[in-house]
């Protein structure tokens, strides 16, 4: 066996697991603080690609600052979601938020396929045939960015949730609602900054994933649910849990992908899920709350 | 249930004239539209009627309906077209398979939290897409199994029914349709319909008072599978092809914004609204993108504003009817 | 029914060292007792002694750590809350629990439906068996409308009710399916005085049809009213059973409820 072969799908398993994993742990962090699964999340990964797409070949702005702006959009987009929509439903009767979220992912996503038709369209870069090459390995360059800005975000996160207060809070309304309220955290303020955050990391994969994968308005639909997979394997509301599982993922799709015809790799996620449901129903990394 | 609006004499005279006029359509029309705007409102009709009766009344948010349309579509196809069964057992079967897929999702997840039952349900959605366009030894992959045979149906007594004109399966998916309403009906207003809601409005209440919440929902889902199942294996022949398109999202989006404007537990406000839905778009001559855009807002407004749909104004007017009502009397605390 | 062979006479409820940990704390630690059939047993303590967790214990709302329990000899533990409610032992809610969207004779139907014998497919074709089962349940129904004193809103939505009158709906259906045991968690809690009179004749006059009760309250006077027999619990464990005036003059019970010193007080005042 060719182990360069191994080390490329690897690779290319990683970069697609990070991808996954910014946008599960979005979720999971949304559903821990706010008890709602967010069915529009995969749409706001779309729209950060569409807003990549925009800026890079109609505005022409370079690949880094389109990065920066389209994250900081999503967030803000988040934060007003919250505003605008969630902040109303505040946990009670949780068939609500699913459907609201999912009547917006219906709004987003047929808006998009309205206004943009279905025809994918390739975002070109200067960067689009740089490649690096290790030996018998070849990374393009813009998935290298990816990894790079996907470790970056983890970072980021990590940074936020173990070494600020407010992740403090975050964590603490995650594992106990009622407990965190008692102690005087502000249930709004820590649910909004989860919401830019969650759908921050959307946007930034988005974007990131933009120029290596064709931009058209389904490309959201078909991850969201796999990150519904992902954050129920890694366990429902645990960040890091999502964040592993997803990687795992990528890099057990890439893998049998690689060695077995494609016809096994799309049901895995789901085939995963249900075994984990089965015997494990709270998770591989388990919460406070009970699946 | 009390309807405030009409006594039951007169909602039964309506139901029966409803149904003779809807019989007697393809009499006064040949038009291809309108039947296939009949044949879709009958579908929508089950599809509807199916997740009401789940969510509704069990109160279980459940994506899997789709699913069991498709392998019901999937199962009376196969089995007609490589096993060469008569079309009614194809379908029959279908209704039975669809029904123990029902069972076994539901008894697998029904234990778990009700965000994890919405995530598994439409994960079995999803699963039975992917199996259905990658499985291609199966399902024949993307493309599907086109040019589905004329269904024929052979009475005892040497009549025979070839299915081969619109009007054809007009009669045939509205009489199923109506078929799976009527039991819809005796369900809900039996008692067991009545365990089956208060479960939904109370679960440890009415464990407190020997009701067994497990059992009345898996019978829920798996009556609903059936139904759903049924109606798959037969209108796949309306289709003449069956692909992976059977279990598109569309269907679970359009049977959810019926139920939820008709008001979810509402059996009247559900078939009203799967009518109006049917033919309303139509005549408003919007395309699919659009009517999509249009009913995410309706869902969105919905759950704002009024979450009980239009079932669920009329029984809020009926409680407030009774608060205004002034009481008193004799032995009254 | 004869009462000359009452001590010889099994114990209608039998309660096994039931003992029930949350992360680490023992809300309810070895608890036994038992309760006589035909009887009326309190079961106070102060706030977080175990006695609402017990009753969620036995009555299936929540799995135990160990303990077993028995109603007529029947054992009950690790049985679904659905299942002990058939074999015999109903129970209310602390938060007062109701269908509100139906009627209170609907909500008193429910209560019976499964009791009665009548199956599935029976309910379906609506025969001649399932018609006059309901017909038993809606006169039966309105019989205890009437003496819980609800009988004017027999066809009113549950929601219009108030507190009270929810508690009084709640008893009512308790008893719809003729249970032999009751348990009434916290029946006059937040409840004006005049319903907490009115609610202890209903269950006295329940009580006289030949149920057994057990009542967990904070209302300690109502419990001495009504009970024949109290247990005490603290911090999960019993500290005391018996009859009204023992238990009231308990040290133990006084100093649960008031504290060390004061309760040392009382006991010299009454010395």
């Amino acid at each position: 066996m060719d182990i360069s072969f191994l080390i490329q799908l690897l690779l290319n398993g990683l970069v697609i697991g990070v991808i996954y994993a910014l946008i599960a742990m979005g979720l999971s962090l949304i559903f821990g603080v706010l008890e709602i699964v967010n069915f529009a999340h995969g749409e706001f990964y779309m729209l950060g690609a569409v807003a990549a797409y925009f800026l890079t070949t109609n505005l022409s702005i370079g690949y880094w600052p389109t990065i920066a702006l389209v994250t900081v959009g999503a967030a803000a987009v988040g934060y007003i979601l919250y505003e605008l929509l969630l902040s109303s439903l505040r946990g009670e009767g949780f068939e609500r938020s699913i459907l609201l979220t999912l009547g917006l992912s219906m709004v987003l996503q047929n808006g998009a396929v309205f206004l943009f038709t279905t025809t994918p369209k390739m975002m070109l870069s200067p960067l689009t045939y740089s490649n690096v090459i290790m030996g018998d390995v070849r990374m393009p360059v813009l998935r290298l960015f990816a990894l790079g800005l996907g470790i970056a975000a983890f970072i980021a996160l990590y940074l936020i949730l173990y070494r600020t207060q407010v992740g403090k809070a975050m964590r603490g309304v995650s594992q106990n609602r009622e407990a965190a309220m008692m102690v005087g955290i502000d249930p709004r303020a820590v649910s909004r900054l989860a919401v830019a955050i969650g759908i921050g990391l959307s946007g930034l994969a988005g974007a990131a994933l933009a120029p290596i994968y064709a931009v058209h308005p389904l490309m959201g639909f078909s991850f969201v649910f796999k990150a519904f997979a992902i954050i129920i394997i890694g366990g429902l509301g645990n960040v890091s849990g999502a964040a592993i599982a997803a990687i795992a993922l990528g890099v057990l799709e890439s893998l049998i992908g690689g060695f077995l015809p494609t016809v096994m790799v799309d049901g895995l996620a789901f085939t995963a899920m249900i075994l984990i449901l089965l015997i494990r129903p709270q998770g591989l990394f388990g919460r406070g709350v009970r699946v | 249930m009390n309807n405030p609006l009409m006594s039951g004499r007169m909602r039964a005279t309506l139901v029966v004239v409803g149904l003779v006029l809807l019989f007697a359509v393809p009499s006064f029309t040949r038009n291809e539209y309108v039947l296939a705007l009949g044949v879709s409102f009958a579908t929508f009709a089950v599809l509807s009627g199916g997740l009401n009766l789940v969510y509704g009344y069990a109160g279980l948010l459940s994506f899997a309906q789709v699913g069991f349309f498709g392998v019901g579509a999937y199962a009376a196809a196969l089995l007609v077209t490589d096993a060469n069964w008569p079309v009614w057992a194809g379908a029959l079967a279908g209704a039975v398979l669809a029904a123990l897929m029902g069972l076994g999702v539901g008894y697998s997840s029904l234990r778990l939290s009700r965000h994890a039952f919405a995530i598994v349900t439409l994960s079995f959605a999803l699963l039975c897409m992917i199996v259905s366009r990658d499985w291609v030894s199966l399902t024949r992959g993307a493309m599907g199994i086109p040019g589905l045979a004329v269904p024929q149906f052979s009475f005892p007594g040497g009549l025979s029914w070839r299915l081969n004109k619109p009007a054809d399966f007009y009669y045939l998916l509205l009489g199923l349709a109506v078929a799976c309403q009527a039991v819809i009906y005796a369900v809900v207003t039996s008692r067991i319909g009545r365990a089956l809601k208060a479960v939904k409005m109370n679960e440890p209440l009415a464990q407190s008072q020997g009701i067994n919440p497990l059992r009345y929902k898996l019978m829920a889902v798996t009556l609903s599978a059936f139904m759903t199942g049924l109606m798959g294996g037969f209108f796949v022949f309306y289709l003449t092809i069956v692909d992976p398109s059977i279990f598109d999202f569309y269907y679970t989006e359009t049977m959810l914004i019926m139920v939820i404007l008709g008001g979810a537990g509402s059996f009247w406000g559900v078939l009203f609204s799967s009518a109006i839905l049917t033919l309303l778009p139509d005549m408003l001559r919007f395309t699919t993108d659009l009517r999509m855009v249009l009913y995410g807002f309706i869902l969105i407004l919905a759950m704002l504003v009024f979450p009980g749909g239009i079932g669920g104004w009329f029984e809020r007017r009926r409680i407030e009817r009774w608060r205004k009502v002034p009481y008193g009397g004799r032995g009254t605390p | 029914m004869s009462n000359a062979s009452n001590s010889m006479r099994a114990p209608l409820l039998e309660v096994r060292g039931v003992t029930k940990r949350y992360f680490g704390l023992t809300a309810v630690d070895n608890l036994s007792y038992t309760v006589e059939a035909g009887s009326i047993v309190g079961l106070i303590g102060p706030n977080g002694s175990g006695k609402s967790t017990s009753i969620d214990c036995i009555s299936g709302f929540q799995p135990v750590d160990g303990g077993d329990w028995f109603l007529d000899g029947q054992p009950l533990a690790g049985l679904a809350p659905h299942r002990i409610a058939l074999a015999g032992m109903t129970r209310t809610f602390q938060t007062v629990r109701a269908y509100d969207e139906l009627s209170l004779l609907e909500n008193l139907c429910v209560a019976s439906q499964e009791s009665d014998g009548q199956g599935w497919w029976q309910a379906l074709r609506r025969g001649a068996g399932v018609r006059e089962a309901e017909a038993k349940a809606a006169a039966r129904g309105r019989e205890l409308l009437e003496t819980v004193g609800l009988s004017a809103y027999a066809d009113a939505p549950a929601a219009v009710l108030s507190y009270g009158q929810r508690k009084l709906l709640a008893i009512a259906a308790s008893m719809m399916a003729r249970p032999r045991l009751v348990v009434l968690d916290e029946p006059v809690a937040g409840v004006n005085p005049t319903m907490v009179r009115h609610i202890e004749k209903v269950i006295a006059r329940l009580n006289g049809e030949g149920v057994t009760l057990v009542i967990v309250e904070h209302n300690v006077e109502f419990i001495m009213n009504l009970c024949q027999r109290v247990i005490v619990l603290e911090s999960g464990q019993k500290i005391a059973d018996g009859p009204p005036g023992l238990i009231r003059s308990d040290p133990r019970v006084l100093a649960a409820y008031l504290g060390q010193a004061r309760a040392a007080d009382l006991e010299k005042a009454s010395a």
